[in-house]
Order: C-alpha cells, then structure tokens, then sequence
C-alpha cells in the first residue's frame, strides 16, 4: 500500500468510529449534531496522557475513551427530556461551547500542552517509539474490528433489540416495561466512549489538534455517514465513510464539485429511503437469503445425485 | 459607566434586530413545515453571492440586487422544498390515514435535516464556485453620519435596519393573525388534517409559506450585507447560527418571539464581548441557547405551537 492508501484508510476507519457512535444514538431515535465533542474530548484526554504524562499509547487511549464516555454521560443527563429536535440543537451548542473553551484553554507544564487556538503540538508517541504508519493502520482496524463485533454481539441480544425499540417508538417501548431514559442514557455513554476513541486515535496519527478541527461540520458528518449507509446494521456507517471519503474525495475524480454531486444525491436519496442503503428490511433480506444459501448449499450435491 | 452600558446594550439591540431580521425566514419555515431547514443560511449566501457577482461583474445598481436577492432566494428555496421537505408534505396524507406520528425524533424529522444539511453543503460549493475569494464587494448603504442623544450615539442606517425587523416582525405577526391568508397559514400548521378537511390547500399553503420564507431570508442577506458592503463564504453559517439562536430564544415557529429573541441575544452578545472578549461573545451565543433549552421552567415560547404568532 502506498502511504497515501495507507493514510486515507486510517482515517476512514477513524471517521467510522465517530459515524458509529452517532449511529448508536440514531438507533435510539436521537440525532446528535455534538459528537465532535465528544472526539475532541477523547483526542485532547489521550494527548494529555501521552504527550504530558509520559503514559503508553494503550493507556493514553483507555483514558481518552472513559472521559469520552463520562462527559457524554454528564450531557446527556440534563438533555434527557428534551424532543428530537431541541436535543439535536442543545447537543451541537454544548459542542460549540466546549471548542470555545478549547480555544481560550492554555496549559503547558513541561513545554508540551494546549495552547488555545494555537491547538496542541507534539502529540509524538508514534515518532518516539517508532511506530510505522502501517503498524498504526492495523492497530486502528484491529480497534474497529472489535467495536463492530461488540455492536454485532450486542444487535443479538436483549440490550440490543430493547435499544430499536426505543428508538422505533418511546412511549410503546416504555409501556413495554422498558426503561427508556436509562438506556438511552446507556447509549449516549458507549456513543461519547466510541467517539473519544477515535479522538484519540486521531490525534495520535495527526500529533497535532487545534479545536477548529472539532467543528460542526465533522459532527455533522458523522451523522451523514451514518444515515447514508444505514441503520439497519453497524456496517452501515461504515458503508457511508467509504462512499464519501473513499469513493468521492479519493478518487478526486469531482475534485471542487464534490460536495455539489454528493449533496444532490445525499438528498435525493433521503427521499426514497430514509434510513439509509443498509436500512432494516434490507438487512433483513440478507441475513434470510444467507440462511437459505446455508441450508440449501448442503442440499444442492444430494439434489444433483438423485437428479 | 452607566452610559458606556447603555451605549454598549443600544448598540447590542441593534446587532440583535439583524439576528431578528435573519432569524424571521427561518421561524416562518419551521412554522410551517415542523422541519428545521437547515439549508436556510446557504440559501441567503448563495442568492447574496448572485447579486454581488451581478454587481461586481455587470454593475448590478444597489436596488436591483436587493430584488435579485429576493428572487434568487425564492428560487432557492423552491428547490429545497422540493428536494428535501416533500417527504414532510406526504406526512400529511399519514396522518389523514390516522397513523399517528412516533415521538422523538421522527424518521421524517432526522431524513429533512440530513437532507438539508446536504443542499447546504452543495449550494456552499456552488456560492465558491461562483466567487472564489474570501472577499467579495457588496452594494454598501452603510452612511457614517450619527444622531447624538445626550452621551449615546446612534447611526441612522442600523436604526434603519432595526425598523425594518421591528416591521417585518410585527407585520408579518399581525397579518398571520388578521388576513384569511394567514388564517389558512395557521389552520395548515397546526392541525393539517383538519386545515384540509376544512377546504385549505395544505401542500400549496405550505409551498408557499416556505418560499416567502426564502424571499424573506434574501431580503434580511441585503439588509444586513449591505451594512457592510461585503460577503465572505462565512454568511452562511451566520445566518442559520445567529438565525436558529434567536428563533429557539422566542420559541420556534413565532414572529414576535424571534423579535424579542434576536433582541436580547444582541444585548448578551454586547456585554459578553466587553466583558470577555470576542471568544466570550461566541461562548455566550450557545450558553444562553442551552441554558433556555435546559431551563427548568419552560415559559419560553419553545413549547407552544406557533399557532401563537
């Protein structure tokens, strides 16, 4: 791979880590226009740890991760009551507030730290330990493999399906016995984590931030991606990052009119199916021909002997 | 001490009755449709870059581009009712059907914002496409003489401006209210079913509710543009930001209430600044948004139905 591949797949797999975790909270019924924050909390956390700290890049991460999960859950707390829309609106301000402070936050013990707008520099764990861009790319998707087969695991259990169910409809699943704000508070708290998470793993590869990076044009993003690709299967953001990061900018092919193909067929295509390529019935369709596939493949040799 | 505040809040309310004027279009679109559009500001930059292209390439006279502007953003705007707001349309055949709408963020509610924001993205592009620099002149109106009231000082040309929301606002309100074209208005936003039921034409009213809306978003661009006598690609997110704020401060959907919104934004956007600084003044724009969205009680507009105009 060249470095250039090797550079736009990292950061497609960290952009969708950031779609994931605006698709757990679609899948809630909730659009969040504020998960920038939430990847810049992780990515400031992470850079603390490793570049102030002195700690491993593992640790650095786990940190940026639980701050990422702990702030989500403090914001999303007071939101609880809020309807769709006012819930997106105080998400992307409490978002803009927090990249405000960023740019106003100075700090530097030891050289090394935030310096407001002028961002963070020296983020060097990968340059000092001598981790090649290809050996980060593997970490990077090794970590994404994994939140997939967690978010995999978890669609089949009741956790998983509890979550749809609020999100389809609130007032039925509540009537349901299910506890609505606590796992929607659940899912904000994995969604802050999945976020931070890739922060971290962001800034590590960049070993420079500034808070304009977290603008809402990312957070929005995100949420793009994920329901382009659709809700019906965590593969969906993941389908979304790769049309646009990799088909459209890669390719360069609609180089400065990219946004204006992209845009026009993002809309139209809302319009003839709202939750995305991968939505449920879809999905559903799938998992029922692989099953036939599976249950038929055995059959098809006996069926050719008898024929 | 008591004069610089005061001068410093005059000069806030004035900022604030532009963030009114930007914030009107938007209010009447959410009225109508129950969908934030959040292509509103793309709309307002794209048909202001038209008009400054018209001036600054062919000559385009100052009152011929503020009809431009208008025009443009009507279009515009049919184009993104069209593209994105159809589907709210169909909602209506729905809930005739009884189907009663899921709480929370409805699908229809999260596929029109996802939708719109894509129409930002590309009337963005096609606004840089058409003028690419950061700069790009505008038909100025700004005039530099000031009326002096004791130790305050006002310019005529902003107070202008402030008149001009102040009657849009107010107007618009009193129209909804009186005329039996906002009667229909009001039937087709708050109770589609029996709006239609009655003999409105909910999907024309609509229609057009939402290209005035537009029209509206291009005259308010010039107004506040000509200020200035420039446009930079930053006008759009502008005018949906300090638009949307100001709306959600009166209650989304209410004529009166963007007023008194964008008044009071302007004033804590005023002292913030001086108190703080210019990232202060950024700060203070979304922590009065939160802390309105949070507030315990809930007295602000937000809640109601913009039956209420």
């Amino acid at each position: 791979m060249s470095e250039h591949a090797v550079g736009v797949a990292t950061d497609m797999a960290v952009m969708a880590l950031l779609a994931l975790s605006a698709y757990l909270l679609l899948l809630v019924g909730r659009i969040s226009f504020g998960q920038q924050a939430f990847f810049g909390i992780g990515a400031y956390a992470s850079a603390l740890a490793s570049a102030v700290a002195q700690w491993p890049l593992v640790a650095a991460l786990a940190a940026g991760t639980l701050a990422g999960a702990l702030a989500s859950l403090l914001v999303a707390w007071p939101m609880l009551r809020l309807s769709g829309l006012h819930y997106a609106v105080a998400t992307l301000a409490f978002a803009e507030m927090l990249r405000i402070a960023l740019s106003a936050w100075v700090w530097q013990p030891g050289g090394t730290g935030p310096a407001g707008v002028e961002g963070f520099r020296d983020i060097r764990w990968l340059l000092e330990n001598d981790v090649s861009a290809g050996a980060y790319l593997a970490l990077v998707a090794a970590v994404l493999v994994t939140v997939l087969a967690a978010l995999a695991w978890l669609e089949r259990r009741r956790l998983g399906t509890a979550l749809r169910g609020i999100g389809h409809d609130d007032t039925l699943a509540a009537a349901q016995g299910l506890p609505v704000a606590r796992l929607r508070l659940v899912a904000a708290g994995a969604a802050g984590a999945l976020a931070a998470l890739g922060g971290g793993l962001y800034a590590h590869r960049a070993t420079y931030i500034e808070p304009a990076l977290f603008d809402p044009m990312l957070g929005v993003h995100a949420v793009g991606y994920a329901l382009i690709g659709g809700l019906g299967s965590a593969l969906g953001p993941l389908l979304g990052v790769a049309l646009d990061l990799g088909l459209l900018e890669a390719t360069r092919a609609f180089a400065g009119w990219r946004m204006v193909v992209f845009g026009g067929l993002v809309a139209l295509f809302l319009r003839w199916r709202p939750r995305g390529l991968l939505d449920e019935p879809l999905v559903h369709r799938i998992g029922r021909a692989v099953a036939t596939w599976r249950r038929l493949a055995p059959a098809a040799p006996r069926a050719e002997a008898a024929g | 001490m008591v004069t610089e505040l005061l001068q410093r809040t005059l000069d806030g309310a004035l900022d604030g009755a532009g963030y009114a004027l930007v914030g009107l279009g938007l209010t009447l679109s959410f009225g109508t449709l129950k969908r934030l559009n959040l292509a509103y500001g793309a709309v307002a930059m794209l048909a202001a870059y038209v008009g400054a292209w018209l001036h600054a390439r062919h000559g385009v006279p100052g009152w011929a581009v503020a009809l431009v502007l208008v025009g443009a953003a009507t279009v515009l705007g049919l184009y993104v009712e069209w593209l994105c707001f159809a589907g709210a349309r169909a909602g209506t055949a729905e809930a005739m059907r009884g189907g009663a709408p899921v709480a929370g963020a409805d699908a229809r509610e999260v596929v029109a914002l996802a939708a719109s924001f894509a129409v930002w993205m590309q009337l963005e592009q096609l606004a840089h496409h058409l003028l690419p620099r950061e700069l790009n002149a505008f038909p100025a109106l700004a005039s530099d003489g000031e009326w002096a009231l004791d130790a305050l000082v006002l310019r005529p040309d902003r107070a202008l401006l402030a008149l001009l929301a102040l009657a849009l606002c107010l107007g618009l309100a009193r129209w909804l209210e009186t005329s039996r074209g906002g009667l229909a208005w009001r039937a087709a936003a708050s109770q589609r079913t029996a709006a239609q039921l009655a003999g409105v034409e909910v999907a024309r009213v609509q229609r057009i509710g939402f290209a005035a809306a537009c029209g509206l978003s291009g005259l308010a661009a010039f107004a506040v543009l000509a200020m200035d006598g420039q446009v930079t690609p930053m006008f759009g997110m502008w005018v949906l930001v300090k638009g949307l704020v100001a709306a959600m401060l009166g209650g989304l959907g209410s004529m009166r209430g963007v007023l008194a919104g964008g008044l009071l934004l302007g004033m804590v956007e005023a002292n913030a600044q001086a108190a703080f600084g210019a990232l202060g003044r950024e700060f203070a724009t979304w922590a009065l948004l939160l802390a309105v969205l949070l507030a315990p009680w809930r007295r602000v507009g937000f809640n109601r139905m913009p039956a209420h105009v």
